[in-house]
């Protein structure tokens, strides 16, 4: 009987086939086994024959609205800057989106990022994916050449060894605490719904750092942020980050400095972490992808729980709903407005 | 009103504030001639939504020893609703910098009218006072050639 | 009428006058400005600070004085004197006599050189005599224009031609010229302004207070110059006789106010409870070690006007003591000190012994401007001010001649200034055919393009007088200001706002070929305009230009620290230096005017102002939101100077429904407002748009009904309980039952001055004894009792408090502790009250209980204020942009405001007020377009990702995405430069001009550097 990733893959190439043969998309964009175990790439199929290329496992972590919006530029004619846009439909791209991915689309949408009217959401409920951190930690930092899953259950093998590991053990943070595995806008649906999931601890990372000192916190950050080598690489794997200059890179003014100096690090994390606030769905790919293994998802984390608590907001979950920092409410809440002195900390 | 006898350190704090109600406010504890330490450096902007949290770490990292954003009262902006958008803005950044270690007091909010002269006097004591109690700001200021720990 | 004369003649060079002048130079005319002595500011330059927000006179004063002399429409002649006029309105000949200065103004650069070489020494009219002052002299150190004058009087030369001389020897442009002769000017002018302001009056005839006799008794006046850092003893506050800082003051009031018998002054002179709750609270400030003890001895406590009260009560918790009686005599003391012999209240004799005796003297008319009057023909009251009436509160008995400030009545300066503009009003009225005819056009060199070349900036730091430099080391910054980067000139000046050094900077500017000017000195509120038009006259751009605010956020809050505060001053102009070498020249961009106006509220001030506007030839939208005009004056019978308010009402009505011009939609609020000075955009509640360049708010507000709470007083309960306007419309039906009455008891302040309504309401006194007296008019047998906290008939109206007493009234003074009590006896009403002169508690049994409560803003003038973006004070009246110089502005431009909705004001007010509302909504609408914004938001396209944060936090609408790039795009005609969106964009590609990131980075890294 096959697994359920293997269903989803044979649905979604079925899906992608056809759309791509209908002429309904000009592009599929999915993923394709990558050159080393449990190493997933993003993959666009443009001939109906390229879908059965598109694979789906649970090392998927790399968020694919990332690339929707460059790939449906590709599909625009070039243009001047202050051209009129062409005129006529343009091509349309199909995209898979679990949950996070989907809200973050719909983030996108609101932010004139993505037009909806040009893609075709095909959402999957997510079973969370694997930390691949997570998973090398199990089997001792050896190296993997085999991975084979089922649906509970990954079968590791090495020089010398296999191991079978329970897979939510091994499941990222972010898919662990997650409550919206559903997507939440999507045309065509692959497999079942999954439904919100409780988490009544969902923040629990968050609230173990604030139980912290002043200094213990401040210990735990220098030493999250130690090993940055300021590869950008979560920048670059955030859908979110899309600015043509990104802050760090812009001289005029030079708001951080290019260095590997630890105030420019920790200029860069909280700067990176602030632009996100109450627009991160949550999705991990920064995590995912830091060859430093450094946990940046855990700022982002502390700025959603921040959003949900002051504003009563999640990024994604509509299209209508205003993202918290272009909005206000009359009542929005000031407790850090001085003359409301905190309790305790005037000790 | 006066303080600092603890200690000969006078901070430097950071003073960003709204030309319409808190530098008025400012303008006014002068006029009545209300004191307070000489530690605030005073940086005019039109409205409290000008301030973005990138402008309040660079004066941490320029080495500020505390930053003080002020606006006029919700309801009473100038421009409608700048400091509405600047208390989400300042909220968030408020909580995030404590929750890496960034001491409480370092950065500070309030909301200061045109007619409030002796509430600036009083605030800039405070936050003089506060910083005070932290001492010099280290974490975020850039060293030119970073001491061994 | 034949074509009228474009030019109107403003005679009065105070505070008034300028105003006045100012209002029609802006808005069309051409203006001379007649003043008598070497200088322009009046009574208003002499003062120390100003009540009730204490604002330093000279400081606020000043820019509009400046302007005044700089304004290219104002004729200023100073030493001059008005002779004869003839011919008729529009039309008028005025014969003007300009005396010699024997200083040519063109030459003289103020350097003071002649002053320190004349021998001669007089006493110094400025400070009133206290200090001496030369034969050649400036009238005070910031005088507009600021040139030397001779006092021919004084002068040896010319005296005994021959003898001195000397400031001719040493002057260095030759400016001295003694051979100068008076001139005879006529003038065509269309109309004419009265604003010959008031005279101190003089309590030497007064011998219980010692004056003249007595070195330590001083008159405010004089006191003002103590206290003043510019006066006799620079601010260090000494008594005459030894120069030795008092320690005890008293303040006697009503000096020659409220005194028929010894002063021939029935008037109360209404400032002078105000002035002196402010000299004694600076006096305190300036006392150096402390302990000041002040006293105020008065007879009623007139706090009417607006921020009053609180500014009263405000002065008793700073431990200003007040005494309810009237000193009898001063008496010589020892060690030149003074004892005060007074009775209190309940009859005792008091002997207190003070340090210094300061007497409140009243306001008075001088006999000079008694003697003008009467040659023109105007016509004076019983008490020697110009005669107006109520309905029309700025017009002279001979038409086309126009009256404003203390000259028809003694008052403050917001009520002046706002006659001043309503006296521009009604000569626009008069003169609208001939606007722009005779003006002339400022013409600013051609800005040099400065873009290539390299920063040369320019400092400049003031002293301020003594304001800055007796805390900062002002040389120490100036040398320090030289070492900066990018600084080719820096130089320290006394008043850099001074006329001379404005003319001195921009020859610096030139010579130095400055590019960037860094002005340290006071704010950038009052004074950024000034410097930044003396740019543009140097033929730079007036945005290449920043201030460092060294005295208000400097010397003023570190008096203590100057050493610190020097270290300060350093460091904010070098954080003003950075900044300004960003600066870049921007657009001065222009907004089309609309030219109509909406006016909100008919009652007497909407109506009053509309149909001004309309006169003018300016179409005017009136909104109601009743379905009939007339507002609370429908409730009210007639003005305490007797003048039917009906009749009034009524061909007021007529007038305004018959206009052309005028269209009126009743029933009607506002919605929504869009858009800013020069072209909004209002939706009505019945779905009309109006387009308007200009609105005026006059809303008015409610009387306070006490149906419940300890002010009740069976009101709601008994019938025969009314309030002052109930009582109105029983006289309006001409009741005769109120002819039948034995007995009716009014209580004063219901629900006034406490704290839950902390303001006193200005109008309740006087109406109250104005009805008292048409009861016993009604019926001469009337017991008629006044339960009273403090009478406040300020001005003329204390004649009608004395014919109330005269014919019987009896008034009761109660306070918060002892309020009277009502009770009912078989359904009759009974009051209790105390006498505290005989301490004995009264039973009165009246027919009828009248409570004069007072007046409250309306729930809804927060949400309008708001749709305008106007501000409101604590207790909800409208907030006007500047409490003493701006009393109908708001701080938004284009909307001003005018009647209730300001605060509690009787009729006269409210027309002179709504009169200034329109004069200064002509300022717009008599223009094609005006300024715009020039610091703007701008997109960096190559930056933007068009994700509409921007668009969305822009509270104006004048950002949008644009469809074509997908790139944000900015309105600069919407853009007001708040910089939300700068601070929204996480890209970095919206920037506001010369306050972008870069800028603001550049500050404060620059702030620590020291």
């Amino acid at each position: 009987m096959p697994s359920i990733n293997e269903k989803i893959t044979e649905e979604i190439r079925k899906l992608a086939s056809s759309l791509l043969d209908s002429g309904t998309v000009a592009a599929f964009l999915g993923f394709t086994k990558g050159t080393l175990p449990g190493r997933m790439q993003p993959f666009v199929a443009r001939k109906p024959e390229d879908a059965q290329k598109l694979h789906w496992n649970s090392f998927c972590v790399v968020n694919l609205a990332n690339y929707l919006p460059a790939l449906l530029k590709s599909f625009e004619p070039p243009r001047r800057p202050n051209d009129p846009p062409p005129e006529g439909p343009l091509p349309k791209v199909g995209v898979l989106a679990t949950g996070c991915w989907s809200r973050n689309m719909v983030v996108q949408i609101q932010e004139n990022q993505i037009d909806r009217d040009r893609v075709v959401i095909v959402g999957i409920s997510s079973r969370g994916m694997v930390d691949r951190k997570k998973l090398l930690e199990k089997v001792g930092g050896r190296e993997i050449t085999s991975i084979d899953e089922d649906d509970h259950s990954l079968t590791v093998t090495g020089q010398g060894f296999e191991e079978k590991i329970n897979r939510w053990d091994v499941v990222r943070d972010n898919c662990q605490t997650c409550v919206h595995p559903d997507p939440v806008i999507y045309d065509e649906l692959i497999g079942e719904l999954g439904g919100e999931r409780k988490i009544p601890d969902r923040f629990r990372q968050v609230d173990e750092i604030e139980a912290l000192s002043i200094d213990e916190r401040w210990s735990w950050f220098q030493n999250e942020i130690s090993s940055c080598i300021r590869c950008y690489a979560c920048r670059n794997a955030c859908p979110l980050c899309y600015c043509p200059t990104c802050f760090v890179d812009d001289s005029r003014p030079q708001w951080v400095g290019k260095s590997i100096d630890k105030v420019d690090t920790a200029l860069f994390h909280i700067l990176r972490a602030y632009h996100c606030a109450g627009r991160c769905t949550d999705c991990g790919s920064c995590e995912s992808v830091c060859p430093m293994g450094i946990r940046m998802r855990l700022f982002t984390k502390k700025l959603q729980k921040d959003v949900l608590e002051l504003y009563d907001f999640e990024p994604g979950l509509d299209l209508e709903t205003p993202l918290p920092l272009s909005t206000y409410r009359m009542d929005d809440p000031q407790d850090f407005i001085l003359t409301h002195i905190k309790k305790g900390e005037e000790k | 009103m006066e303080t600092g006898k603890n200690s000969d350190w006078e901070p430097k704090i950071i003073a960003f504030l709204c030309n319409w109600c808190s530098y008025a406010g400012a303008d006014l504890a002068g006029v009545s001639r209300y004191q307070y330490p000489p530690s605030i450096r005073i940086v005019r902007v039109p409205c409290s939504g000008r301030i973005s949290a990138n402008l309040i770490l660079d004066a941490l990292r320029s080495g500020a020893d505390g930053v003080l954003v002020s606006g006029c009262h919700p309801g009473d902006c100038h421009y409608i609703s700048g400091n509405l958008y600047a208390r989400r803005r300042f909220a968030l950044l408020e909580r995030f910098l404590e929750f890496i270690g960034i001491e409480p007091g370092r950065v500070n909010f309030t909301w200061i009218s045109a007619s409030e002269g002796e509430q600036f006097a009083k605030v800039a004591q405070e936050v003089t006072e506060r910083v005070k109690r932290l001492g010099p700001a280290r974490k975020l200021v850039k060293e030119i050639e970073s001491c061994p720990a | 009428m034949s074509t009228p004369k474009g030019s109107v003649l403003v005679v009065g060079g105070g505070i008034a006058g300028v105003q006045a002048a100012l209002d029609l130079a802006d808005s069309g005319f051409y203006v001379h400005l007649v003043e008598k002595s070497s200088a322009i500011g009046g009574s208003m330059s002499q003062l120390d600070k100003t009540f009730p927000t204490n604002d330093c006179s000279a400081c606020i004063l000043s820019p509009k004085l400046v302007e005044a002399g700089r304004h290219l429409n104002i004729n200023l002649l100073t030493l001059s004197e008005v002779l004869d006029v003839s011919g008729e309105p529009g039309n008028f000949t005025v014969r003007v006599k300009q005396n010699p200065r024997y200083v040519d103004p063109n030459k003289c650069i103020a350097c003071g050189t002649c002053a320190q070489k004349c021998p001669k020494k007089v006493p110094n009219e400025f400070d009133l005599g206290l200090g001496k002052r030369k034969a050649i002299y400036l009238r005070y150190p910031q005088a507009v224009p600021l040139k030397y004058a001779i006092d021919p009087k004084a002068c040896i030369y010319l005296n005994k031609p021959g003898r001195c001389g000397f400031c001719q020897k040493v002057c260095p442009t030759g400016a001295i010229n003694f051979d100068e002769k008076p001139k005879e000017l006529s003038l065509e002018v269309g109309t004419i302004i009265l604003a010959l302001g008031f005279k101190p009056f003089d309590p030497t005839s007064l011998d219980f207070t010692g004056y003249g006799k007595l070195n330590n008794v001083v008159t405010s006046m004089e006191f003002e110059r103590l206290l003043s850092p510019s006066g006799p003893c620079m601010g260090h506050l000494e008594r005459p006789s030894d120069k030795k800082e008092p320690k005890k003051i008293a303040w006697l009031q009503c000096i020659g106010s409220r005194d028929i018998n010894r002063a021939c002054h029935g008037y109360c002179s209404s400032v002078c409870c105000m002035y002196a709750i402010k000299q004694a609270v600076i006096a305190k400030e300036h006392a150096q070690s402390g302990d000041l003890a002040s006293s105020i001895f008065y007879m009623d406590m007139r706090t009417h006007g607006k921020g009053f009260e609180a500014y009263y009560e405000r002065a008793k918790e700073q431990g200003i003591e007040f005494h309810r009686a009237r000193v009898h005599t001063v008496l010589p003391a020892e060690n030149d000190n003074l004892t005060l012999r007074y009775t209190d209240t309940k009859g005792n004799v008091h002997e207190e012994e003070f340090e210094l005796v300061v007497l409140s003297v009243g306001l008075e008319t001088d006999p000079g401007v008694m003697k003008l009057c009467h040659e023109l023909g105007i016509q004076l009251d019983q008490d020697n001010f110009i005669s107006t009436t109520p309905f029309a509160p700025v017009a002279t008995n001979r038409q086309g001649i126009y009256v404003c400030g203390a000259v028809c009545e003694p008052k403050d300066i917001p009520q002046s200034v706002m006659e001043a503009s309503a006296a521009a009003c009604k000569a626009q009225e008069l003169l609208s055919k001939a606007r722009w005819t005779e003006t002339k056009k400022k013409e600013f060199p051609p800005e040099r393009n400065v873009y290539a070349e390299p920063p040369r900036v320019g400092v400049f730091v003031c002293s301020c007088g003594i304001n800055i430099a007796s805390v900062v080391d002002v040389k120490e910054v100036t040398e320090y200001a030289k070492t900066l980067p990018g600084v080719v000139f820096a130089q320290n000046n006394l008043f850099t706002c001074s006329q001379d050094t404005i003319n001195q900077m921009a020859e610096i500017i030139k010579r130095e070929r400055l590019n960037r000017v860094v002005v340290a000195s006071c704010t950038p509120r009052t004074h950024e305009p000034l410097f930044q038009e003396t740019l543009r006259e140097a033929g730079i751009n007036k945005f290449l230009f920043e201030m460092a605010n060294i005295r208000d956020q400097d010397s003023w809050v570190h008096q203590n620290w100057p050493e610190k505060a020097t270290e300060k001053a350093k460091d904010l102009v070098r954080m003003a230096v950075a900044k300004v070498l960003g600066d870049e020249p921007l657009p001065y961009n222009q907004l089309p005017v609309t030219k109509k106006a909406l006016v909100i509220g008919a009652g007497v001030a909407g109506m009053v102002s509309a149909l001004s506007l309309a006169d003018q030839g300016f179409p005017v939208c009136l909104v109601e939101r009743k379905d009939r005009l007339g507002g609370h004056a429908r409730k009210f019978f007639r003005t305490w100077q007797g003048q039917p308010m009906q009749e009034y009402l009524e061909e007021l009505t007529k007038r305004i429904e018959d206009h052309p011009l005028v269209e009126i939609e009743l029933g009607a609020t506002v919605e929504e407002v869009s858009g800013s000075v020069g072209q909004f955009k209002t939706r009505l509640s019945n779905g009309k748009d109006v387009e308007h360049g200009v609105a005026i708010v006059a809303v008015g507000a409610e009387s306070y009904k006490p149906r419940t709470g300890k002010w009740n007083y069976l009101y709601g309960k008994n019938p025969n309980v009314f309030t002052l306007l109930e009582l109105d419309q029983r006289f309006i039906k001409a009741d005769k039952a109120l002819s039948g009455l034995n007995q009716a008891v009014f209580i004063h302040c219901v629900g006034s001055r406490v704290p839950e309504r902390p303001y006193c309401s200005r109008v309740c006194c006087t109406h109250a004894i104005d009805q008292a007296l048409k009861l016993k008019e009604l019926n001469p047998d009337m017991d008629i009792f006044m339960l009273y906290r403090d009478i406040r008939t300020y001005g003329k109206r204390e004649h009608l408090y004395q014919e109330a007493r005269e014919k019987g009234i009896i008034f009761i003074r109660y306070d918060l502790e002892h309020l009277p009590v009502a009770s009912e006896e078989d359904g009759n009403i009974v009051i209790e009250v105390e006498d505290q002169i005989i301490g004995e508690r009264i039973r009165l049994h009246p027919d009828i209980l009248v409570l004069a409560s007072g007046v409250r803003p309306r729930d809804d003038v927060g949400e309008l204020s708001k749709l305008f973006k106007c501000a409101m004070t604590q207790e909800g009246f409208l907030l006007e942009a500047h409490m003493k110089l701006r009393p109908v502005d708001f701080a938004t431009d284009g909307v001003y405001l005018a009647g209730l909705c300001h605060y509690p004001k009787p009729v006269e007010e409210t027309i002179a007020q709504a009169q200034a509302a329109a004069s200064r909504a002509a300022m717009i609408l008599s223009k094609d377009a005006v300024p715009a914004e020039s610091i703007t938001a701008q997109v960096n396209p190559m930056k933007c990702t068009g994700c509409g944060v921007c668009t969305r936090v822009c509270a104006y609408h004048a950002v949008a995405i644009d469809q074509n790039s997908g790139k944000a795009a900015v309105d600069t005609g919407l853009c007001k430069g708040c910089g939300a969106c700068v601070a929204g964009c996480r890209s970095d590609a919206i920037t506001l001009r010369n306050l972008g990131n870069e800028q603001l980075m550049a500050e404060v890294e620059a702030a620590m550097e020291g």
